[in-house]
């Protein structure tokens, strides 16, 4: 039996325990190579789902939908190891209940073959070790590394074209599993923190809000820089976030469920550069 | 015989327009995105594009524009209006689906005052639509009773010859025949055939849909609910729409002086209704949804007699999720009647 089939199979028998109210999984998209989030609530609606190699998409997103958790009972949902990554940082930040979730974890393997992942709860999953060794594919690396390597003022110049795109549309925080703020900085109006206008000033202080509230919290699904539909190459912005924060705090984002929020709790030994 | 323009006429015709007065806009592709820019060689032009990403509505309604300056003094406010430069442009090579955009929203902006700063530049443009000669599979203007080859909005519209060396030329407005007649000394009598245009399917039954939607019967369906699921209400697909055209009023400064904006706004946020009791009586993304809907097939259709919607296919192209109106607008069409 295939994976697909496998999962249909064990997301019906999940529902049809009432186990979960709820599985998050793929469907069919509106073309032959695109795939879109599915919600399945009864065991027939199940046997839609799709598990192959384009399901590419950060699901986890959607456990932080208003309300859908509120009533305490539990969801399934279709995960690979970057949702798993977000799942450990939502818990960690006390957005989720570990026993909430029954995770169906895949795993796509050199952009094409699916495999299962061992486990349905979150403490399953030892993935820790496994990102640590992740490195961003070397595309990235090389445009980041290009970027660092330019003076400041052509780096002003490069981010001032790439931030000017943007329409504010906000698409890359509504994708993203860790921007679950109710009211997001930019949605405050009394006062008005930062600017609607999206102008370049106004998308600058939208984007430096965005990647400074993200630090030590991304989990590199890249759901923000696939969603951005004028090609900002936020993967950039998130690379170079992290990086910082693990060579200061030898710290990488989603590790385990444990972890304690970088930015939100100290350690006697945390570099001190800052303080002169 | 009808009179054509070659491609490697390109670069002298838009000389001839510069010296007319006019800046040249066509479709580009800058720092990885495609939109409608400034050019001022035809190398510059990515005409072969089936549509660019960002829609020249931008150019007529941008983002962002300052409305007024004003300074707050101890008894008196002063204010000055800033009014949008009255530049001449030529867009070169505008989709017959934009092009419509255009023509859908100018009632919008001068129903109950004229929007100075629409028809402004409204009226010092020109619109040289190049029909279609390849469409995807987002693509679906006939499904809301336009075409590949639509003239709606066009000034001066050209159509494809069939061997890719230029188009034949028709002007269709006083404003495209002053147009063309800058450049007649560059067009030239052929007989050359235009190339077929490309079939576009029908993707939903827009009767149907109306119909559905006048039912009030259908306006708390839980058809709304279970078809919005998905939706994570970001802004992409009313901000990547030609005909969208929702904004906000803000003022941006300090206690005594600043600039009051018009900023793009989206009935996909959350806050776009938002009471400032904190009642928000489209509450949920399926109420978010729906209004997009309505308004574009029912409401409008109500206020101007036409839909807002020129099939461009956008909304789905780019939805993060694989949304967009095509979806819903054939559930619809296909619920049990
Ligand atoms: S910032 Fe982008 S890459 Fe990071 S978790 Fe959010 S959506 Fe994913
Ligand atoms: S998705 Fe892109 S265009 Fe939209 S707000 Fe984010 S950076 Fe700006
Ligand atoms: S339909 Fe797609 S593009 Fe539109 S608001 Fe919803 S998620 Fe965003
Ligand atoms: S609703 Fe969608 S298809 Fe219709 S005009 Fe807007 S973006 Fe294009």
């Amino acid at each position: 039996m295939g994976i697909q089939e496998q999962y249909r199979s064990e997301a019906a028998a999940l529902l049809s325990s009432g186990e979960v109210k709820l599985v998050i999984g793929f469907g069919a998209g509106s073309t032959a190579d695109r795939r879109r989030p599915l919600f399945a609530r009864t065991p027939e609606e199940a046997q839609k789902f799709v598990l192959d190699a384009a399901c590419i998409a950060n699901l986890s997103t959607y456990l932080v939908a208003e309300g859908l958790l509120s009533d305490g009972k539990k969801v399934g949902v279709f995960l690979k190891p970057d949702g798993i990554r977000s799942v450990n940082i939502l818990i960690s930040e006390a957005q989720l209940k570990p026993e909430q979730v029954v995770i169906l974890g895949y795993a796509i393997e050199s952009g094409k073959d699916v495999a299962a992942l061992e486990g349905r709860n979150i403490s399953d999953f030892s993935i820790g070790e496994k990102i640590r060794k992740l490195t961003p594919p070397p595309h990235v690396i090389e445009a980041a590394e290009k970027i660092e390597a330019m003076s400041a003022e052509e780096r002003f110049e490069y981010w001032k074209e790439e931030f000017s795109k943007c329409i504010k549309c906000y698409a890359c925080r509504q994708v993203c599993p860790m921007c679950y703020c109710r009211r997001c900085i930019v949605d405050v109006n009394q006062p008005q923190w930062v600017s609607t206008s999206s102008h370049t000033l106004g998308n600058f202080e939208w984007n430096l809000v965005r990647a400074f509230h993200l630090a030590g919290r991304c989990a590199s699904c890249g759901a923000c820089d696939r969603a951005c539909p004028v090609n900002i190459p936020l993967r950039l912005v998130n690379y170079r976030m992290g990086k910082e924060v693990r060579s200061a705090f030898d710290y990488v984002a989603g590790e385990n469920s444990d972890q304690k929020p970088v930015l939100a709790s100290f350690k006697q030994d945390d570099p001190e550069t800052f303080i002169l | 015989m009808t009179r054509i323009l070659l491609r490697n006429k390109l670069d002298d015709c838009i000389a001839a327009w510069q010296k007319a007065g006019f800046s040249v806009l066509a479709p580009v592709k800058r720092h990885e995105m495609s939109s409608f820019g400034e050019v001022r060689k035809a190398d510059e032009m990515a005409l072969d594009l089936v549509l660019t990403e960002r829609t020249i509505k931008d150019q007529f309604f941008p983002q962002t524009e300052p409305l007024i300056k004003y300074k707050i003094g101890k008894h008196q406010i002063d204010s000055e209006t800033m009014t949008p430069p009255e530049k001449k442009r030529v867009f070169f090579g505008v989709r017959p689906c934009d092009a419509s955009g255009l023509a859908i929203d100018d009632p919008l902006f001068g129903w109950d005052y004229k929007d100075d700063y629409w028809f402004g530049r409204r009226e010092n443009s020109v619109i040289v639509t190049i029909a279609c000669s390849q469409a995807d599979d987002f693509c679906m203007c006939t499904s809301v009773k336009l075409s590949p080859d639509s003239t709606k909005g066009a000034d001066v519209m050209l159509r494809p010859l069939s061997d890719g060396s230029g188009w034949q030329v028709e002007a269709m407005s006083d404003r495209g025949t002053a147009l063309v007649e800058t450049i007649s000394s560059l067009l030239q009598e052929s007989s050359a055939e235009a190339a077929p245009v490309p079939q576009v399917a029908e993707k939903f039954d827009v009767e149907k849909v109306m119909e559905w939607l006048a039912d009030k019967e259908n306006f708390e369906s839980q058809f709304w609910k279970d078809i919005a699921l998905r939706c994570v209400g970001c802004g992409s697909c009313t901000f990547l729409c030609p005909t969208c055209h929702c904004f906000d009023i803000q003022d941006e400064g300090d206690t005594y002086q600043g600039i009051r904006r018009k900023n793009w706004d989206s009935c996909s946020f959350a806050l776009f209704t938002m009471h400032t009791s904190g009642h928000n009586p489209r509450n949920t993304q399926s109420t978010r949804w729906r209004q997009r809907i309505m308004h574009k097939f029912n409401y409008y259709q109500g206020k101007f007699g036409v839909n807002s919607c020129t099939g461009c296919g956008r909304c789905t192209r780019q939805c993060p999720v694989d949304m967009g109106i095509t979806e819903t607008l054939q559930a619809i069409t296909n619920l049990p009647r």
